[in-house]
């Protein structure tokens, strides 16, 4: 009987081994994920937005609420690189300044989805039965909650706090998060490694950590990528609406807003920001489908 | 038969959930800071305190509750709060037909562009026929309306003067906000119909198709494109709601007087009972949508007809 | 070259030098290479090799259902009807497919469309290729369900194919193919994916039609039970390649390469109980490999340098071809290869 365990836990060594030989599969995503040019070109552009808003207020003279009357909507130049507002405020660094905001919101709330939903959908999914039954019930009544709606009351509610927003955004996405998460421990149990993990004497706690949440990796990385474009584009969308960041601070958002209001004579005011969104929301978009692309050898081949 | 009595057990299965939508908003709106009267500040305490009792809001909180409930049983949304000249039931009867316009013509142009790219770029996978509109579509996909709008506004009606601007009627107003709004939902739906029908086209069956010697044309449009539609029927539920109920920015980038518009300002005034009408009536419809998708769904695909 | 003892039959299929190769990310897969083989009127050839030996592939490429890109006929002729099928257009290949050649798949389960009626797919090939009326084309439908044993025909052209069972699918399947009255019929692994006692019925089905309709029938298979059930002639293919061509009653009679026997030794069925089971050592070559000689090689056990040389198939006895270079200069007596043992051991299924 003692024998019949050990070479049972010899197997189950060999399994787990094999389990963790997904970092070759890592490797191998890598190396697809350099080929593919347009991910790597949303990398750079990524490093370049975040430089660009983390450390570019600091190289500026100006302050993103320093007005200068005397130069009211002044067109790009020398002076001021993307113009000036209406208030005579330089756009170049309310644009870097709401570019920190509009990155912190998408990263921030991401994280908080993520958070909810790989900690929600892991235990539906690892636990199984009547209480993933009812977890996942649960996650189908919020799903027909009209989200925008309650995001928007929270924002109006909250005095337009920042943090609030966070919360909010990240209140919305963590079902998709949690569903994803579920179908991918689900399928993952079934998985001869995990058996292996079991003889082996490994608490669930342990193999729930371990083993099944990093095997899940994936395909979270991936809509993490996919959901801070997302995000970036719900905190954008309040902004436009006057419900989020508030003035003298900046959001990408709120400067869109602006803009449009100036758009027929001022054109800049429009241009640098939804210049700024966009091209951060395709790299976004364009790293995440790379990622997809990388990490699922299914649809590598063609 | 099958289908009739799951529609019916869907909608018996609404009202607990709108239950908890209305209980939750409810709470959330009132225990928030702010009211629809504290920052008209020239009324006087007794004013104030007439007006409070008219709204029934120096009742207590629970009976508050109760006697809302009691009137939605009798369908009764009550009195909008800020603008007491209809009741919120009128402002929604008056106010939705213009956002369920828009609504239907943006829901209209995602199918007329979306399903057409996604059939395009399947047909010939990884050539010029399928990148382009791909590019496209990850374009509608990365360009926010509120930045498509006025780019759109700028172009066709300030500088070519093609299209007119911010009114709402006649046909010719209706073309750039419908645009507007259902760029996004064209581009997810080209995107989804192409992954759904390339998988589509790997499966056997497509090979059994082609092996009887039917045209190209007929292997896409008769064997394929009826599985290839399940994930775009799937996401019409969602982006139907959120189309319809979603439209908040585009309706003010183009003066749209809808529904949405009204929301935002019944939030921003506290107008208590205007946005539990809104919220309630929103709920609705995106639970119908969904019901909708699930019987046109079985309806595609047999086997969830029988199962 | 498998059907030359019976000169007398009209020939229908002649294929000869066919290579398909995939290029893919990995490099060049040679998964037919220089394949020949003849179909005649009215009789049944057995396919026979293991998974990827290139036999699906080598169907497929005929009928123009290989995936292009990454797939690609590099070369070779098809002849039939007086056409080269490899060099037909895409819009006269349609016009065979279906309907002087049919074909039907290994897995019934997912050969049909779950999205449409048994009726609906069942017509579909008259109204293409004959462009008969609807009714008229109901009524064929109706006949061509009973022909394969399916009751309440006209009820169950209402039915979707998750309604049958694999079995009955399989039925639907071969009524589809057979509804045009095809004169050649492939049939890739018609049985494998069903349950044994299934399995028989099938093929008696398939061998019942073939008489009643007198075509011709390529059978797929990896199974040589079943190719002793209902084949006449058989090829047997390995790495892309034709090895041994012969009648069934020549090959099973005589095996004259060494792969054929070494296939034939390793059938369960013929050993007695207890007997320990043969099997092949080694694994099928790296197609994408370039390669030089006997592709068996490798895994013979009579292998000699001399298997560094490319075989051709070539006449070792009447009507039996063979594509050993050793068997070819009678350095390897076929005596030495292992015959099928015990004859009774030869039965269907």
């Amino acid at each position: 009987m003692d024998s019949r365990a050990e070479v049972g836990a010899i197997d189950a060594r060999a399994l787990l081994t094999q389990a963790e030989k997904g970092a070759s599969l890592w490797s191998d995503a890598g190396r697809r994920l350099a080929k593919n040019r347009l991910a790597v070109a949303g990398v750079v552009v990524l490093a370049c937005v975040f430089v660009f808003a983390a450390i570019g207020p600091f190289a500026s003279p100006y302050s993103y609420d320093g007005q200068d009357r005397e130069n009211r909507f002044a067109p790009p130049s020398g002076a001021h690189w993307f113009g000036t507002d209406n208030l005579g405020r330089d756009l170049l660094v309310r644009t870097m300044v709401g570019g920190r905001v509009s990155l912190m919101v998408g990263l921030a709330a991401t994280a908080v989805s993520l958070v909810i939903g790989v900690l929600y959908g892991a235990t539906a999914g690892f636990v199984g039965g009547r209480l993933d039954q009812a977890m996942m019930r649960v996650v189908d009544v919020l799903y027909t909650l009209p989200f925008t709606i309650f995001a928007i009351i929270l924002v109006t509610y909250s005095g337009q706090s920042i943090v609030l927003v966070f919360v909010a955004i990240g209140a919305v996405e963590w079902l998709t998060m949690a569903r994803i998460v579920r179908g991918q421990i689900m399928s993952l149990r079934e998985k001869e490694f995990v058996d292996a993990a079991v003889v082996m004497g490994l608490s669930r706690r342990r193999i729930l950590l371990r083993h099944l949440i990093p095997n899940a990796l994936g395909p979270i990385i991936v809509f993490v990528t996919l959901t801070v474009p997302r995000v970036m584009l719900l905190e954008a969308f309040l902004s436009y609406l006057g419900l989020g960041v508030q003035a003298p601070m900046s959001s990408w958002g709120s400067l869109i807003r602006e803009g449009t209001l100036a758009m027929e004579e001022y054109p800049w005011l429009l241009i640098f920001p939804s210049l700024a969104l966009s091209l951060t929301l395709f790299s976004l978009n364009f790293l995440g489908d790379g990622l997809r692309d990388a990490l699922d050898p299914r649809s590598s081949k063609d | 038969m099958h289908m009739t009595r799951y529609v019916v057990r869907q909608l018996a299965s609404f009202i607990p959930v709108l239950f908890v939508i209305i209980t939750l908003t409810f709470f959330l709106v009132r225990l928030a800071p702010g009211g629809p009267f504290s920052s008209e500040k020239a009324l006087s305490a007794e004013a104030l305190a007439q007006i409070n009792a008219h709204y029934n809001l120096d009742a207590p909180l629970w009976r508050q509750y109760v006697d809302y409930l009691a009137g939605l049983a009798r369908g009764d949304l009550g009195p909008s709060m800020k603008q007491p000249s209809r009741s919120v039931s009128e402002w929604i009867a008056y106010k939705f037909p213009a956002s369920l316009e828009l609504g239907l013509y943006g829901l209209l142009f995602a199918l007329c562009v979306g399903l057409p790219a996604g059939i395009l770029a399947a047909w010939r996978p990884n050539t010029w026929t399928d990148q382009l509109p791909m590019a496209l579509a990850m374009a509608g996909i990365c360009i926010p309306n509120f930045v498509l709008g006025p780019l759109l506004v700028y172009v066709f009606s300030l500088r070519l003067q093609w299209l007119p601007v911010a009114q709402w009627d006649g046909f010719a107003h209706k073309i750039l906000p419908a645009v507007t709004l259902g760029a996004v939902y064209a581009a997810y739906i080209a995107r989804l119909s192409r992954a759904a029908l390339l998988d589509v086209l790997s499966q056997d069956f497509i090979r059994t198709a082609r092996a009887k010697g039917l045209s190209e044309p007929r292997v896409v449009l008769r064997h394929a494109l009826r599985g290839g539609l399940q994930p775009v029927v799937s996401f019409l539920g969602p982006a139907a709601a959120g189309i319809i109920t979603g439209s908040f920015v585009v309706e003010n980038i183009f003066r749209v007087p809808g529904l949405g518009t009204e929301f935002v300002k019944a939030a921003m005034n506290r107008d208590y009972t205007m946005i539990l009408g809104t919220v309630l009536f929103f709920a609705v419809l995106i639970m119908l949508f969904n019901l909708a998708v699930d019987v046109v769904q079985a309806w595609l695909d047999p086997r969830l007809r029988h199962g | 070259m498998g059907g030359d003892m019976t000169a007398s039959a009209e020939r229908l299929l002649r294929v000869e030098g066919l290579r398909t190769s995939f290029h893919t990310r990995e490099g060049v897969l040679r998964a037919v290479d220089d394949l020949s083989f003849t179909v005649d009127q009215g009789r049944t050839l057995g396919i026979v090799g293991e998974s990827g030996s290139g036999k699906s592939v080598a169907m497929l490429s005929l009928l123009g259902l290989i995936p292009m890109p990454p797939g690609r006929i590099e070369g070779g002729r098809a002849l039939f009807g007086g056409r080269d099928l490899l060099r037909c257009t895409a819009r006269e290949l349609r016009r065979v497919r279906g309907r002087e050649i049919s074909m039907i798949f290994q897995d019934p389960m997912t050969a049909l469309n779950p999205f449409m009626t048994i009726g609906a797919q069942l017509t579909e090939p008259l109204t293409v290729h004959e462009g008969i009326g609807r009714r008229a084309a109901r009524g064929r439908a109706i006949a061509a369900l009973e022909e394969v044993g399916i009751q309440d025909a006209e009820e169950r052209l209402r039915s979707y194919p998750h309604e049958f069972s694999g079995g009955m699918r399989q039925r639907v399947m071969i009524a589809m193919a057979l509804i045009t009255r095809p004169r050649l019929l492939i049939a890739d692994e018609p049985t494998t994916a069903l349950d044994v006692t299934v399995q028989a019925q099938i093929l008696e089905l398939i061998r019942r039609l073939q008489g009643e309709l007198g075509m011709a029938v390529v059978l797929i298979t990896h199974d040589l039970g079943v190719v002793a059930a209902v084949c006449e002639d058989v090829v047997v293919m390995y790495a892309g390649r034709a090895l041994e061509s012969a009648s069934a009653v020549g090959l099973f009679a005589q095996p004259r390469h060494p792969y054929t026997s070494a296939l034939l030794a390793s059938l369960p069925t013929l050993r007695g109980r207890g007997a320990e089971l043969y099997t092949i050592p080694g694994m099928p070559p790296d197609l994408t490999e370039p390669r030089a000689g006997c592709p068996f090689a490798p895994r013979c056990e009579h292998a000699a340098e001399i298997c560094g040389a490319s075989p051709v198939l070539e006449e070792t006895a009447p009507g039996h071809w063979t594509a050993c270079v050793r068997v070819q200069r009678g350095e390897l007596p076929v005596e030495a290869l292992r015959v099928a043992g015990e004859d009774e051991g030869l039965r269907a299924p």
